[in-house]
């Protein structure tokens, strides 16, 4: 084969896929410099950058603060139950091995694959009925529901690596249920159960679908508010709470690459 | 039953009733309001059939899900197939790539494309500017942009659900294609693609599930004019009130995945894709 054919065999898909990945993040980015223009509206800067739509974001009135500070106590909540409820969980179907735990896991994780529209609208007739429209309550307790999977999923992988002898030889020196639950098992499962906390509070803070069905006025959450003005306006502060969101999450991860992935696996 | 079973059964009890009272009862009552609401019986499924706005939903949902999917597995095998290739240090970098909009919130992945396809967005300004076209080009609110933000969106989930397939499977089997002379294209063909189908049927199937039911991305960058089946029940629960044409409309989206994943699980490779250690 021609070295000019073998490098276009090998080097032109590599091409595209850096193109692809180019792609994939690239687009992402272009909020930064449109939350840096200077002018009212969507636009990249004109005559020079600006802080002012950052500013915005702090003013009180304008409601985004008063929405993060929502969508962050609602996702503590949310995060703390759903690892709580998923590391129970996790821990009795690890010990009880059988039929029950396993249709349960099914059950649990069902809400990965169906589309969350379909439990907007069971959870909007619930609520109504109970009067949990629009309320803390109602909308920390779907966000549970909605966060229980991938807290079970990380909690249950951290179990895997778990040498069920360790249960054992608790077991047949005399240790009594609860000193084995507490002191022999979950003592192990720190990172299972500060990875599944993070990743259901992420669930929390990013639920939308949900979310605009069941709230009205009263609880704003950040997801909403963001709907709401990319329905109504293209304010530029969108672009600014978007930048900042950006730049939280690129920061997030740049820590766990250089600190926490090192010689760990590729995959996730 | 021992003691110590008893427990851990009882620990299992917070869970199932709390999946069981919030998840799967409205779930069930969803199913249940179709065939009663406004009346009992079959009339909802009936009107769904006869009406024509709702044919047009349908026929929507499936052509944007379709070309989604099918972009979004092959444009997805491609950096797959490239990242579990690279060395080390390239490989953290694409695959951090990867994760940076896997991560970001779907409405700031909407907004951004809302920035850069608008009419005097900064893709017709740069186009525009640099004189390549003279008109602004339609570029959002339509199909098209609808189905960039979502192959946009589905792309780091078939990403990654593809390395993690591709990364299982035995690179012996390739050197030993390459050992026996086969050319690059024919390892290629015959050995890679065939040994990547489970990968690809998964990356194919969370892609189509996803897309069918999906509501924030059509409905920011179609903006009504590309009516999908999520958005259509949205208005129906919101505004007009017509629970029984909403509650049907579920009902028929939920069996439509469950064939979907029925069908999947027939595949002995597919259930071990799923219950294998890496799920």
């Amino acid at each position: 084969m021609s070295p000019a054919r073998r490098l276009l065999q090998i080097g032109a898909p590599k091409l595209l896929a850096w193109l692809l990945l180019a792609f994939l993040f690239v687009p992402i980015l272009v909020v930064i410099p449109v939350s840096l223009t200077d002018r009212d509206y969507l636009s990249l800067p004109q005559d020079g950058i600006s802080l002012s739509h950052y500013a915005a974001l702090l003013d009180w009135r304008a409601g985004w603060l008063s929405s993060m500070a929502t969508s962050l106590g609602i996702a503590l909540a949310a995060s703390f139950l759903a690892t709580a409820v998923a590391a129970a969980y996790a821990i009795g179907a690890f010990v009880y091995v059988g039929r029950w735990p396993s249709l349960l896991r099914v059950v649990l994780l069902s809400p990965l694959i169906v589309p969350p529209i379909i439990y907007a609208v069971g959870m909007v007739k619930l609520w109504s009925r109970f009067g949990l429209l629009d309320s803390w309550i109602g909308v920390t307790i779907v966000h549970v529901m909605l966060a229980i999977p991938l807290a079970v999923l990380a909690i249950g992988a951290s179990l895997s690596n778990l040498d069920p002898r360790m249960v054992q030889a608790a077991r047949s020196l005399g240790a009594r249920p609860p000193t084995i639950f507490l002191r022999v098992i979950l003592p192990n499962l720190g990172s299972g159960i500060g990875a599944g906390a993070i990743l259901a509070f992420i669930t929390s803070w990013d639920e939308i679908t949900v979310t605009l069905f069941i709230t009205g006025r009263r609880i704003v959450t950040l997801p909403r508010r963001i709907w709401t003005s990319i329905a109504d306006s293209v304010d530029p502060a969108l672009a600014a709470i978007a930048s900042a969101l950006l730049l939280a999450t690129l920061l997030a991860l740049l820590v766990r690459l250089l600190f926490v992935e090192r010689g760990g696996s590729p995959s996730r | 039953m021992t003691r110590f079973q008893r427990w851990a059964l009882a620990l299992t009890v917070p869970a199932a009733v709390m999946a069981i009272g919030l998840y799967v009862f409205p779930i069930l009552q969803v199913l249940a309001l179709s065939f009663l609401e406004p009346k009992p019986g079959f009339g909802n499924y009936v009107s769904l059939f006869g009406n024509a706005a709702i044919g047009r939903v349908v026929r929507t949902t499936i052509i944007v899900s379709a070309l989604t999917t099918a972009i979004t597995v092959v444009l997805a095998y491609v950096v797959a197939f490239a990242i579990i290739q690279m060395p080390r240090g390239r490989r953290r970098l694409a695959l951090f790539l990867v994760m940076v909009p896997f991560w970001i919130s779907v409405l700031v992945r909407a907004f951004s494309w809302i920035t850069i396809l608008r009419r005097n967005g900064v893709l017709n300004t740069v186009l525009t500017q640099s004189g390549a076209i003279s008109e602004p080009l339609d570029l959002v609110y339509n199909q098209f942009g609808v189905i960039v933000g979502m192959v946009h969106y589905m792309m780091p989930f078939a990403i990654l659900l593809l390395v993690a397939n591709l990364g299982d499977i035995d690179r012996r089997i390739i050197q030993a294609a390459r050992s026996l002379g086969a050319q690059p294209a024919t390892v290629f063909w015959r050995v890679w693609l065939p040994l990547s189908l489970p990968g690809l049927s998964i990356a194919t199937l969370f892609t189509v599930i996803f897309s069918l039911g999906f509501l924030v991305t059509p409905a920011i960058l179609g903006a009504g004019r590309v009516l999908m089946i999520a958005e259509y029940i949205s208005v129906q629960i919101s505004s007009t009130l017509r629970w029984g044409v909403a509650t049907a409309l579920s009902t028929l989206m939920l069996v439509a995945i469950g064939v979907l994943v029925a069908i999947a699980m027939r595949h002995p490779a597919m259930r071990a894709a799923f219950g294998g250690g890496r799920s």
